[in-house]
């Protein structure tokens, strides 16, 4: 009886059982060989320039801090795929807003309070998420009713409420989204009592900045940080009424990450209120107007504040 | 003749009706009794019903009517496994399995009976040697054999359990002349020494004249006559004077039929 | 920097992603097939069943996958984590190849031998794990191959949803302009499904009875 014809119960052959034991064996291997995870951190970002440039800020920082390899995986296309990576541990750390996290995420109405909405992002993100909220970074990335500056300063307005009075007068140009959402255009009207001379133009977010500067329109529900407000000489209405929800931008961080690397609390406790409105605006500029690599937009802008060398 | 006729029959059909899955009647009013130890030749036609008669005994196929007796138990009754394993079948095609060698294709029933691998062994080898093959043959496949030793290596599977019943539907037509010879004799030889039930579906009258202890004659689901040999080629019956007349010179005479 | 150098530099991250396409398809597969070769073998016995299951697989091939995702986003338990609502639609997916390829083999096995089977008195069990599915597996097995390669192109458009794997290279390399980017999820999933593909043909002829 030859040796290799020596078969088993279920009409397996020996040889069929080391072909089956050296794939089990060599998918083991595989799987052995992914890098460790506890020695790199993995910083998350969305596909839109302020999520870029939040997202490698976060990651000098985080450098800076630590010994560990930092890995930057950008231009997630939304919250969802963010949030789902974080969930399943492929990213430590990605930059979200409170709004948004509030709304999209925890699926809450949100309320108008700064300090109230982010804490309440934060207790439950901590409790349901096992997510850890960092401060907030400093700006407020809500939307904002732009007018022309010579506008502003002819009629010397500063707030939405006077605006109000001038409303009539004025074209309104906004974008689809803020024409939908309940909390855009509809109750804006609402909450400001506003009656415009014409139906608003909706147009795409890109255009409404030059439709604006060329006089197509003459107010436009732009967001507070658009890098070209500066630059047209736009100005921002205040929201004195408190209508628009808050879109603090936070750092959001799994909790095991910062277990394994605590020097990630101290990186981020740095970064509270280090950028204002302003200067995101000018951080977007650099990298949307001027194109500059964000790698050094981030790198000057760190050092300006004296947190890298 | 080596035959035993003790009183109860090892298999009887007893007012045995079937009834085709498209609703035509194929067997009716079959009444048939197989004496332990002989070798029982079911003759007819393709269509005349021998091989629905031959499966109504392992339960391959159930009756529509009357009883079908093996053993004296009713084969609707109790197990059909245990039935089908205290009976073996041989079929034209052989239906060795092809993934198995020689020896596991013999060796399975008693496997899955619980034989330990020692007897098992013991039994293929005997086997082996019982049908006539060299035991290197054990270790081959299927595909690497002649149509004659498959079929050889058939038989010996259906005996490995050692069955009273043997069931054996046309296992020698697909084979050439001189093969078909030469397992004829060898299964008389067999016979012989074993003392098997044998039922045995045949279209050919030479070798029911050969093999058969009798020959139940079927034509069109009716059971037409049951003969010996010699009383067959003197039979005075239209159906069965047919047969004679068609094998017409063909026919050897009776008396050679090997060992007898 | 050209491409050898780049796919250097970041091989881990290609590796991290690679691993984790490996899991998705692996374990779509492998629930296909602890569902799928049952269902085929129900539907090869008892053909009653074999219009309302090939034709339930062969529904569900027919929508398309980025709808099958989202579709089933908004359910509870299944779209609260991306990886198991990808891995479900592979697995939905995976069904046809598999259900059917078990039909057509065990169909395919010999009469004879299944009547020789039967007539020596092996239970239907027996038949099926000593006769069938031995002389199936190698109709089976090329199923599972189809099975497979369309998962590891299909686990390229899970990406989209957040479920991550090779195709996260593909669509952040898209939002970038950057083509080393979209090569470096592109290059391993296409030597994955090939690889695939040789590895599982040359199983299945080793195993062909």
């Amino acid at each position: 009886m030859k040796q290799d014809q020596q078969v088993n119960g279920c009409g397996i052959s020996k040889g069929q059982r080391w072909n089956a034991g050296c794939v089990i064996l060599l998918s083991l291997l595989l799987c052995s060989c992914a890098p460790s995870h506890s020695n790199r951190i993995v910083i998350g970002s969305k596909n839109f320039t302020e999520s870029l440039m939040l997202g490698e800020l976060l990651a000098q920082q985080i450098e800076a801090h630590t010994n560990a390899k930092v890995e930057r995986r950008f231009y997630l296309a939304g919250t969802y795929i963010c949030q789902q990576a974080i969930l399943s541990g492929r990213i430590d750390l990605y930059p979200e807003y409170t709004g948004t996290a509030l709304t999209a995420i925890l699926k809450q109405k949100v309320g108008s309070d700064r300090a109230e909405v982010y804490q309440r992002v934060r207790s439950e993100y901590e409790t349901r998420l096992g997510l850890t909220l960092g401060p907030p970074l400093g700006f407020n990335n809500t939307f904002a009713m732009e007018i022309r500056g010579t506008d502003a300063r002819r009629l010397g307005l500063k707030t939405l409420s006077q605006a109000a009075a001038f409303a009539p007068q004025w074209r309104p140009g906004f974008g689809y989204e803020f024409m939908e959402r309940p909390d855009g255009y509809a109750g804006l009207a609402a909450a400001y009592g506003l009656r415009f001379a014409a139906p608003p133009r909706i147009m795409d977010l890109g255009l409404l900045a030059p439709a604006l500067k060329d006089h197509q329109i003459d107010i436009a529900a732009g967001n507070a940080t658009d890098g070209l407000i500066p630059v047209l000489d736009l100005f921002v209405l205040e929201d004195d009424r408190h209508y628009f929800p808050p879109y603090e931008a936070v750092a959001v961080i799994r909790q095991q990450a910062l277990q394994e690397h605590p020097e990630i609390a101290q990186a981020m406790a740095e970064l509270r209120d280090k950028i204002s409105d302003q200067e995101m605006r000018q951080l977007n500029y650099a990298l949307d107007g001027q194109h500059r690599d964000a790698k050094d937009v981030a790198h000057d802008f760190l050092r300006s504040k004296g947190l890298v060398h | 003749m080596g035959t035993d006729f003790t009183d109860s029959p090892a298999i009887e059909f007893r007012d045995v009706a079937y009834v085709l899955p498209n609703g035509q009647p194929l067997l009716s009013g079959l009444n048939l009794k197989v004496q332990r130890g002989e070798t029982l030749v079911l003759l007819g036609r393709s269509g005349s019903g021998k091989t629905t008669t031959l499966k109504l005994i392992n339960r391959l196929l159930a009756p529509a009517g009357g009883v079908v007796f093996v053993n004296g138990a009713s084969t609707g009754n109790g197990d059909v496994i245990r039935l089908r394993r205290s009976i073996g079948y041989v079929i034209q095609e052989v239906g060795l399995f092809p993934h198995y060698t020689v020896e596991r294709n013999i060796g399975l029933v008693p496997r899955v009976e619980g034989w330990p691998a020692p007897r098992i062994q013991q039994r293929v080898e005997d086997l082996l040697q019982m049908v006539g093959l060299e035991s290197q043959i054990a270790t081959r496949y299927p595909h690497q054999l002649s149509g004659g030793q498959r079929q050889r290596v058939g038989v010996a599977r259906a005996l490995a359990a050692d069955p009273a019943i043997l069931l054996m539907d046309e296992p020698f037509g697909a084979l050439d002349a001189i093969t078909r010879d030469q397992l004829q004799r060898e299964f008389l030889s067999l016979q012989q020494r074993l003392n098997k039930t044998v039922v045995f579906v045949t279209h050919d009258l030479r070798e029911a004249l050969r093999l058969g202890s009798r020959i139940a004659l079927m034509e069109a689901g009716k059971l037409v006559t049951v003969l010996s040999p010699t009383e067959f080629l003197r039979s005075t019956d239209p159906l069965a004077a047919a047969y004679v007349q068609a094998f017409g010179d063909r026919l050897d005479s009776v008396t050679n039929r090997g060992a007898s | 920097m050209n491409l050898l150098h780049f796919f250097w530099q970041n091989h881990d991250q290609i590796m991290e992603l690679t691993l984790e396409h490996l899991w998705l398809v692996g374990i779509s597969t492998l629930l296909a097939v602890l569902v799928g070769i049952p269902l085929g073998i129900v539907s090869a016995h008892w053909p009653v069943w074999n219009k309302p299951v090939l034709g339930t697989a062969n529904i569900i091939q027919t929508i398309p996958s980025l709808a099958l995702f989202g579709f089933l986003l908004p359910v509870p338990w299944l779209g609260d984590r991306a990886d198991r609502l990808a891995i479900l639609a592979l697995t939905l997916y995976a069904l046809l190849p598999v259900i059917r390829n078990t039909y057509t083999g065990i169909r395919g096995v010999d009469p004879a031998v299944v009547e020789a089977g039967r007539g020596m008195g092996l239970t239907d069990g027996q038949l099926l794990f000593h006769v069938e599915l031995p002389l199936a597996v190698s109709v089976i097995l090329s199923g599972v191959r189809v099975a497979v390669v369309v998962s590891v192109g299909l686990a390229t458009i899970a990406a989209a949803i957040g479920a991550g794997g090779l195709g996260e290279f593909i669509f952040r390399g898209l939002a970038m302009v950057n083509n080393q980017l979209i090569l470096a999820g592109a290059i391993p999933a296409a030597v994955l499904a090939l690889s695939a593909d040789f590895g599982l043909g040359w199983l299945e002829k080793r195993l062909r009875p």
